[in-house]
C-alpha cells in the first residue's frame, strides 16, 4: 500500500514538474527581446566579428560624443553569428570579416529590407616566428609557408627556406607550426593566401575558417585558441611559427616575416603596405554596394602592386537598405561619420589600418541608397 | 516495516519527492539531449564517427565534404586522464601518509590548508601556469632527458617539440585532482578505528607494516578517489585547452600535442552551427565522455562491491 502511494506521488510530481518546464520553455519562446528605449535616444544595435570590436567601440564612443542622441551598441559574437542575426533581422547592422556568402547575400538582396555591405577597416595577417638566436629578418613566400603547414618542410634549414634567406644562419631544428584551434576569419584569410600563392601545394579544399591541418598528423602542429592563444604558444615554443592578426601582433613584440607579394617583393606588414593592397584592390570592388562582395574580398588577398602586403583583408559592416523612420537618420549619420572622421588617425585604434580615400568615397554612396520605411 | 506516520510526516517526506525528481529528471534530460543531438551525425557517418581520425570542417555535409572523426580526441582524453590518475594516486597516497603519520602538527596544518586552497582555485589559473611555466619546464627537464635516454620505450619515442603535449596535460591534471583525492583518502584514513591502530602497534608492527595495513583497510576509499579523479581529469576543459596542443594527432608517444573531447568542444562550439553536422559531432563527443564516465564508474562500483562484501 505504502509503496503504491509513493509511486503515485512520485508520478504526480514528475508530471507536474514536466508540465511546468514545458510551460516555462514555451513562454520563453514566445517572448521577443525588446530593449526598452527612451524616446529621445536612438540605439543602434550591432553584432558580429570580434576583430572589429575594439575599433567599433572607439568609433561608438567618439560618435556618441558628437551625437549624444545616438548610441551604438556592438556585441562581439563572431562573424558567423553576426550574419545569422542580420538575416534574422534582430540587429540594426552586423560586423563580419568575410562578406555574406553568395547564397545568403542573394537571399538578403531579394528581401524588401535589402542589403548593403561596405569594407570599413583593413586587417592583415602576419607570420610570427620564434627562432632563438636568429639575427636578421626572416623572408618567406606563400609556397614555403604552405609546405611548412603541410608538414613537408620539416627543418628551419631546409634548402627551400635557405634559398629565400641566403644571408641568415638558420638552425637545424624542427619547425613547430602553430594554427588557430577555433573557427576564425584569420584562418580563412591565411588559407586563402596560401591557396592563391601556391595553388599546387595548398588546394581549394583547405581554404576555410576552420580546416583539417595536414601538419597536425606529423606531431609538429599546435592549435591555440584565439590570437592570444597562438601568440602564447609561439612565444613559449622555440623554433615555432604562427599566423596572427596584425592588430594583435604589433602589441606582442614577436618578430614577423617579410612575405613575398605577387610582384616578387618581400614586404613588411605596415599600415602603408596594407593600405596599398586595399588601394590596388579598389578597382576590383563591385559597381554597387548592394552587390556580392566575395570576389572583392578574395581579390585583396595577394593583391597586385609592388607595395602591397599580400595577406591583407577587408572587414565589413553590413546594413539594411531600409530602416524605420526613427533609425534611418542615425544610421546614415553613423555611416557618414565612420567613412570621414572615423578614418582619421586619432579615431583609429593602434594596430588597425584605415581604408584608403577611394574606398571611403565608394562607401559614402550608401547614403543615397538607404531609405526610410515610413 | 516503516512506522505508521502522522499527516505531518506524510506532507514533509512526500514534498521531498519534488526536488529529488527534478535532479533525476535533469540528468535524464541531459542524457536524452546529448543522445538526440548526436544521432544525426551517427546517421550520416555511422559508428566511424568514433573510430576515424579525420576532423575536416566543411560547408559540404559529410561524407562527401566534411568528416568528423572523434578518435584522436577520445584517445587524448583517455591518455591524459590515465597519466593524471596514475600520478595523482601516487602523490595523494604519499601526501596522506606524510600528513597523518610523519608530519608534525604544525606542518600538517599548513599542508592541509594549502591542499584545500588548491581545490578551490579556478581551473584556468592552473592552465595559465601550465602554459607559462609547467610546459616549458617539463619540456626542458623531464621530456627532453626521457626522450634522449629512454627513446626505445614507445611512450617516449618522439622528440618533444614544445611544452604543449598530452604529457603536460596529464601532469597538470594530476596536480589539479590531487586535492580531491587527498580529501577522500584522508577522511577515510582518519576514520580507521583507534582500536585497530592500537592493535597493530601492540603486535609490534614496524611503521612501514603499520602504514601498509592502514592503506589496505581504506582500499575502497582509494578506489572512489580514483573514480572521482578520473571523472574530473577526463572532463576538465579550461586548463587542458591551454596546454594540450589542440592538434588532431594520434599515436602511442605521449610527448606529442593532442586533443581532448572537452577542449574540442570548447574550441569549436561557438561557430559549430555554421558547418552542417559539426554541432552534432561535438554532442557525440559529449555523449562519448558521458559513456566513458558511466563505464569507469560501473567498474568502480563492481570493484567496491567485491571489496566490501
Amino acid at each position: 500500500m505504502a509503496n503504491l502511494k509513493l509511486v503515485a506521488g512520485v508520478l504526480i510530481v514528475l508530471v507536474v514538474v514536466g508540465a511546468a518546464i514545458m510551460i516555462v520553455m514555451r513562454g520563453g519562446e514566445g517572448e521577443t527581446a525588446q530593449s526598452p528605449e527612451t524616446p529621445r535616444q536612438v540605439v543602434l544595435l550591432g553584432s558580429g566579428a570580434t576583430f572589429i570590436h575594439p575599433q567599433l567601440d572607439k568609433w561608438a564612443k567618439e560618435f556618441t560624443a558628437i551625437y549624444p542622441s545616438i548610441r551604438i551598441e556592438y556585441n562581439p559574437t563572431g562573424s558567423g553569428t553576426g550574419q545569422t542575426q542580420f538575416m534574422q533581422k534582430v540587429v540594426d547592422f552586423a560586423g563580419s570579416d568575410p562578406p555574406l556568402p553568395a547564397s545568403r547575400w542573394a537571399e538578403a538582396r531579394g528581401r524588401p529590407e535589402g542589403v548593403i555591405q561596405m569594407p570599413v577597416i583593413l586587417g592583415s595577417v602576419v607570420i610570427a616566428y620564434n627562432i632563438p638566436g636568429l639575427e636578421g629578418r626572416l623572408k618567406l613566400d606563400g609556397e614555403t609557408i604552405a609546405l611548412i603547414y603541410k608538414g613537408e618542410i620539416e627543418y628551419w634549414d631546409d634548402p627551400r627556406i635557405k634559398a629565400l634567406n641566403p644571408d641568415l644562419k638558420l638552425p637545424n631544428q624542427k619547425i613547430v607550426a602553430v594554427h588557430r584551434s577555433d573557427s576564425s576569419g584569420t584562418t580563412h584569410i591565411f588559407t586563402l593566401f596560401l591557396h592563391k600563392a601556391a595553388p599546387h601545394v595548398w588546394p581549394k579544399e583547405l581554404v576555410e575558417k576552420a580546416i583539417e591541418w595536414p601538419v597536425d598528423k606529423t606531431g609538429r602542429g599546435l592549435g591555440g585558441k584565439g590570437n592570444q592563444g597562438v601568440v602564447e604558444l609561439v612565444r613559449r615554443t622555440s623554433y615555432s611559427i604562427g599566423y596572427v592578426e596584425y592588430a594583435y601582433a604589433v602589441l606582442t613584440g614577436l618578430p614577423w616575416a617579410l612575405v613575398r607579394n605577387v610582384e616578387g617583393v618581400f614586404i613588411d606588414a605596415t599600415p602603408e603596405t596594407i593600405m596599398a593592397a586595399a588601394e590596388n584592390a579598389y578597382p576590383l570592388l563591385p559597381p554597387s554596394l548592394e552587390d556580392d562582395f566575395n570576389k572583392a574580398w578574395e581579390a585583396i588577398v595577394y593583391a597586385p602592386g609592388k607595395n602591397s602586403y599580400p595577406i591583407t583583408s577587408f572587414s565589413f559592416l553590413i546594413f539594411y537598405k531600409v530602416y524605420s523612420p526613427d533609425k534611418v537618420d542615425a544610421i546614415k549619420k553613423f555611416i557618414e561619420w565612420v567613412n570621414t572622421e572615423g578614418q582619421k588617425p586619432k579615431n583609429i585604434v593602434e594596430g588597425y589600418v584605415p581604408i584608403p580615400e577611394s574606398i571611403r568615397q565608394y562607401n559614402l554612396r550608401a547614403l543615397q541608397l538607404i531609405k526610410s520605411s515610413g | 516495516m516503516r512506522p505508521k506516520g502522522s499527516r505531518h510526516d506524510f506532507i514533509v517526506f512526500y514534498s521531498l519527492a519534488a526536488p529529488t525528481s527534478i535532479v533525476v529528471l535533469i540528468l535524464l534530460l541531459m542524457l536524452a539531449t546529448q543522445l538526440g543531438l548526436s544521432l544525426p551525425v551517427f546517421g550520416v557517418q555511422g559508428l566511424s564517427t568514433l573510430t576515424t581520425t579525420i576532423w575536416r570542417p566543411s560547408y559540404t555535409p559529410p561524407p562527401d565534404g566534411a568528416w568528423y572523426g572523434l578518435l584522436p580526441a577520445i584517445w587524448g582524453t583517455m591518455t591524459s586522464a590515465v597519466i593524471a590518475v596514475f600520478l595523482a594516486t601516487i602523490l595523494s597516497l604519499s601526501l596522506v601518509v606524510v600528513i597523518e603519520e610523519v608530519a608534525s602538527r604544525r606542518f600538517r596544518e599548513v599542508f592541509s590548508t594549502i591542499v584545500d586552497l588548491m581545490a578551490g582555485m579556478p581551473t584556468v589559473i592552473f592552465g595559465v601556469w601550465g602554459l607559462a611555466f609547467l610546459g616549458p619546464t617539463l619540456e626542458k627537464w623531464i621530456m627532453d632527458p626521457l626522450h634522449s635516454h629512454l627513446s626505445f620505450i614507445p611512450l617516449f619515442s618522439c622528440e618533444p617539440l614544445s611544452g604543449a603535449t598530452v604529457f603536460t596535460a596529464g601532469i597538470l591534471l594530476s596536480v589539479m585532482i590531487v586535492p580531491f583525492m587527498v580529501a577522500i583518502i584522508q577522511e577515510s584514513y582518519r576514520a580507521i578505528p583507534m582500536t585497530l591502530k592500537e592493535a597493530a602497534w601492540s603486535l609490534g608492527m614496524t611503521r612501514y607494516e603499520y602504514v601498509k595495513l592502514n592503506i589496505n583497510m581504506i582500499k575502497p576509499a582509494i578506489a572512489s578517489a580514483l573514480l572521482l579523479g578520473f571523472g574530473r581529469a577526463s572532463s576538465e576543459t579550461a586548463a587542458v585547452t591551454l596546454v594540450v596542443g589542440n592538434s588532431f594527432n594520434i599515436g602511442y608517444c605521449i610527448f606529442q600535442p593532442a586533443y581532448t573531447i572537452s577542449s574540442l568542444i570548447a574550441n569549436q562550439f561557438t561557430e559549430a552551427q555554421d558547418f552542417p553536422y559539426m554541432m552534432n559531432a561535438l554532442f557525440a563527443g559529449g555523449l562519448t565522455l558521458l559513456v566513458i564516465g558511466i563505464i569507469v564508474n560501473s567498474i568502480g562500483i563492481i570493484y567496491l562491491r567485491r571489496v566490501r562484501f
